[in-house]
């Protein structure tokens, strides 16, 4: 089910919010607004494909049944450390299953010149995303850093948790523990809540979808123009961060609706001065996941310069086979790892010198021309795209590029100035003061019944809805 | 108070504002929620003249295939309360706040309402072979082939959609032994209804003039004197799907000796035969779509006899939509119009049903709207 659709926003999520506030806390406890949680998200998660419903609930069970024997096994290091392999072996043999064997069927394939067929398996929708949380509970408490969950219920609410299920972020267990046994509910968090999810939607709806247009038409055109390619690039950019960045929004506000605070994803990464700060910024929860279960278990920044390097490609070369299986995502991934080594070990004292327009273009350059490889079927079509946007391109604009342009110009400007912290300056400015708390006790509320009927109105009217992370 | 409500309850520490936010959202989504209960939706828009989709049926079955889901998502998007409202909306922040050109290639021109599309030269060329195809069927006939062009090139905007030239090219190209005739500068804007894709047929003078002009016809006016009657007003096609309010257009249709002295004959599809029936339908003006008043909208075939007509030649239209109002004007120079939807007929079913005469005209005409969409027509 996706949040920006009639059927969760009038639908699911009133019937939620209503039986969820309904249910009693007895002396405290929330186990029957868990259960409460738990049943709508497998609801949520089997509207999409009711059979992958199984699978989850399989991968939670594998994980909380290892995560008892890492637990039984504490002292016992070779057992423990074979539990946790066995829970990484299911997870990630699921993950590989299920996303990958077409593509390594196919490469295969050409590797050997055999015709073996492809299973053409659908992908479990969010599977990623609860593999991950899956392994960080096991690997967490294999490294101590939590407690055993002995309630499978509990566990199961965690990892099925609908705000986050899909899409991310990747909530990690240690950090909703305490809040999945007791947590608060005020008017105050859950109207904060509210105002972030209806921001969230508005990215997702106003902007991202709109910018998603631009960058349907521009693929299915045949005009091959350097404007048109560089329009591609703007909207795909923007339009990745909008839908991405709208739909953590919108995670967060939801949970923090339902007393839970997730940990941000997105800290305006377009405003980033180096491709190291980009990654600190953009999809924080997957970043600092590889950082933690990955990178700093092969040894981190501890180790000799070679090895610090061989981390690094392995690091990034998993990122982008995470996102997608497919040779662009790997070469999306070890770009960034080629860039990151290059601003470690060669160019990150110069970049800090550099006036800050000049490293911000830098950084935008970079980041716009791996969105190119991301979105890209393929290599061949990225490379037609890159050498669009430099030289390669049959002419300087068209008639489609120009008129795009200016049907375009507002919403690319739009979300242009909402990916810098300027809106959110603006706002805070003008609470500023008794006279501009008094504003904007009014304007507030009438900011989130506008957007609300805005994106209420585009969704009734049948707009282009995809979200690019959900095939992740 | 539940003690996990906080040091001061659910409602403690909470301010004015935040209050509010939280009552505006409850407020909307539980209105909403409540209002989409409580009025039953209608079984048809008018304005997007189609039927809204229905509750899907819940069984074991449609739950596990996904299909009850996916219908459910259809009905609650096509049952939303005040949902042509909330369209209008839409509409209005597309043009007015993002100041875009164009909603999902629907525009506000200097000739009304349109929608634009770009040519689907793969298309073309496909139909241009089941063009093809029917002409090698026809041997001894006159051959000829026109594209209605579509109403946005005369929009005054520089849309990217249409391009005459880009037609003329593709299918002159690809015709074998069929002439193809350009009508484009026989229209302007002011042709097309401002609602509507369709053209006026009180304006097709030009049109007339440039088919006979391709087909070796002399006549003494395009559009013989006659008289114009006006059917009413109505609200074309992209009115609905504009969402945004628009002045009415006005349906009006040619009469004159030739036209009424001519009689009409449609196939019915269950008996297989040819029954009479009017020139203009004013019973169907009034359905869902006004422009059915012509020919009576979707038939397989249509036989128009003309026995005032100035020759005794005959002429066979390949047609879509647009030919409704175009053939009752032909009927001056044709002593028998036969029109042919392939979208309806099956080209298999030609030889039972029509018997080509030598010599005869065949003019195929269609829209860039079909000819985009090569897969409708029935050529086997």
């Amino acid at each position: 089910m996706l949040f920006s659709s009639d059927t969760f926003l009038y639908y699911f999520l009133p019937a939620v919010l209503a039986l969820y506030f309904i249910a009693p806390m007895p002396r405290g406890s929330t186990s029957v607004r868990n259960t409460v949680l738990l049943l709508a998200s497998v609801v949520f998660y089997a509207w999409g494909g009711p059979s992958y419903a199984l699978l989850m609930l399989g991968q939670v069970l594998s994980g909380w049944g290892f995560g008892l024997l890492i637990d039984r096994w504490r002292g016992r290091r070779p057992l423990a450390r074979a539990a946790l392999i066995g829970s990484i072996v299911v997870g990630i043999g699921g993950l590989m299953f299920f996303k990958y064997t077409d593509f390594f069927i196919e490469n295969v394939n050409s590797l050997l010149g055999l015709s073996v067929n492809a299973l053409k398996i659908a992908l479990p929708i969010g599977i990623s995303f609860y593999t991950f949380q899956i392994l960080s509970y096991d690997f967490d408490l294999y490294m101590g850093r939590t407690q055993v969950q002995r309630n499978f219920f509990t566990l199961a609410t965690y990892v099925t948790l609908f705000p986050q299920l899909i899409a991310g972020p990747i909530v990690r267990y240690v950090d909703v523990e305490r809040e999945l046994h007791s947590r608060t509910h005020t008017l105050a968090e859950f109207a904060s809540g509210a105002r972030r999810f209806v921001v969230g939607l508005g990215k997702k709806v106003l902007i991202a979808n709109v910018l998603g247009e631009l960058v349907a038409i521009y693929k299915s055109s045949n005009e091959n123009s350097a404007l048109f390619a560089w329009m591609y690039v703007a909207a795909y950019s923007l339009h990745i961060y909008f839908d991405f960045s709208g739909y953590s929004d919108m995670a967060i506000g939801i949970g923090r609706m339902f007393g839970f605070k997730f940990l941000e994803n997105f800290n305006y990464p377009y405003i980033a001065d180096s491709i190291t700060e980009f990654w600190r910024r953009w999809h924080i929860s997957l970043s600092s996941w590889f950082r933690d279960y990955v990178y700093i278990p092969l040894g981190g920044n501890r180790v000799t310069a070679g090895r610090q390097t061989f981390n690094i490609l392995v690091v990034w070369f998993l990122t982008g086979f995470w996102h997608g299986a497919g040779w662009t995502f790997i070469v999306w991934g070890m770009f960034f790892a080629l860039m990151l080594l290059v601003e470690k070990f060669a160019l990150g004292k110069l970049l800090k010198k550099l006036p800050r327009p000049v490293s911000h273009i830098y950084v935008l350059l970079c980041v716009a021309i791996s969105w190119v490889f991301f979105d890209a079927p393929d290599m061949a079509s990225a490379a037609r795209t890159v050498a669009s946007m430099f030289a390669g391109a049959d002419s300087l604009a068209g008639r489609e590029s120009l008129y795009y342009l200016r049907s375009y110009a507002v919403p690319l400007i739009a979300a242009a100035i909402g990916a810098t912290p300027l809106p959110a300056a603006i706002a805070a400015r003008l609470s500023r003061g008794r006279r501009g708390a008094a504003v904007m006790t009014a304007a507030e509320p009438l900011f989130v019944a506008v957007l609300l009927v805005l994106v209420t109105a585009y969704l009734v009217d049948g707009s282009f809805n995809p979200f690019i992370y959900f095939r992740f | 108070m539940n003690k996990n409500n906080g040091a001061g309850g659910f409602f403690g520490g909470a301010s004015a504002r935040q209050i509010l936010v939280a009552v505006v959202f409850v407020a909307i989504l539980g209105g909403f929620f409540v209002l989409n209960r409580l009025i039953t939706p209608p079984d048809v828009s008018q304005s997007e003249r189609r039927e809204l989709a229905k509750l899907p049926e819940l069984t074991i079955s449609t739950l596990a295939s996904g299909e009850f889901m996916d219908g459910f998502e259809s009905f609650a998007s096509d049952s939303f309360v005040f949902r042509d409202g909330l369209r209008t909306v839409r509409a209005a922040s597309v043009f007015g706040l993002f100041l875009q050109t164009d909603k999902s290639g629907l525009y506000l021109g200097d000739s009304g309402a349109g929608k634009f599309e770009r040519i689907d030269a793969e298309s073309y060329r496909k139909a241009a072979d089941k063009i093809n195809k029917l002409a090698d069927s026809l041997p001894g006939l006159n051959l000829y082939c026109a594209v209605v062009p579509d109403k946005s090139i005369y929009s005054g905007k520089y849309l990217p959609g249409f391009e005459p030239s880009e037609a003329r090219e593709i299918l002159s190209e690809r015709l074998d032994g069929v002439k193809y005739v350009d009508i484009t500068d026989a229209l302007d804007g002011g042709d097309f209804y401002r609602t509507d894709l369709h053209w006026d047929q009180t304006r097709l003078d030009g049109v007339c003039a440039a088919l006979y002009a391709a087909m070796n016809i002399s006549p003494e006016s395009a559009m013989p004197d006659g008289g114009i009657t006006t059917a009413g007003g109505f609200y074309g096609v992209y009115a609905g799907q504009l969402a945004l309010p628009v002045a009415e257009d006005t349906m009006s249709y040619v009469t004159n000796g030739y036209i009424d002295g001519a009689s009409v004959s449609y196939l019915n599809a269950r008996t297989g035969e040819l029954e009479p029936g009017p020139m203009y339908d004013a019973e169907s003006f009034s359905g869902r779509d006004p422009y059915d008043l012509f020919l009576k909208g979707v038939q397989p075939l249509i036989v128009i006899d003309s026995p005032n007509s100035r020759t005794d030649r005959e002429l066979y239209m390949f047609r879509d939509s647009f030919s409704s109002s175009l053939a009752p004007l032909l009927t001056s120079e044709y002593r028998r119009v036969t029109l042919i939807d392939l979208r309806y007929l099956d080209s298999r079913m030609l030889p039972s049903l029509v018997e080509f005469k030598p010599g005869a005209d065949v003019l195929f005409i269609y829209s860039t709207q079909i000819l985009n969409n090569e897969s409708v027509l029935l050529v086997g």
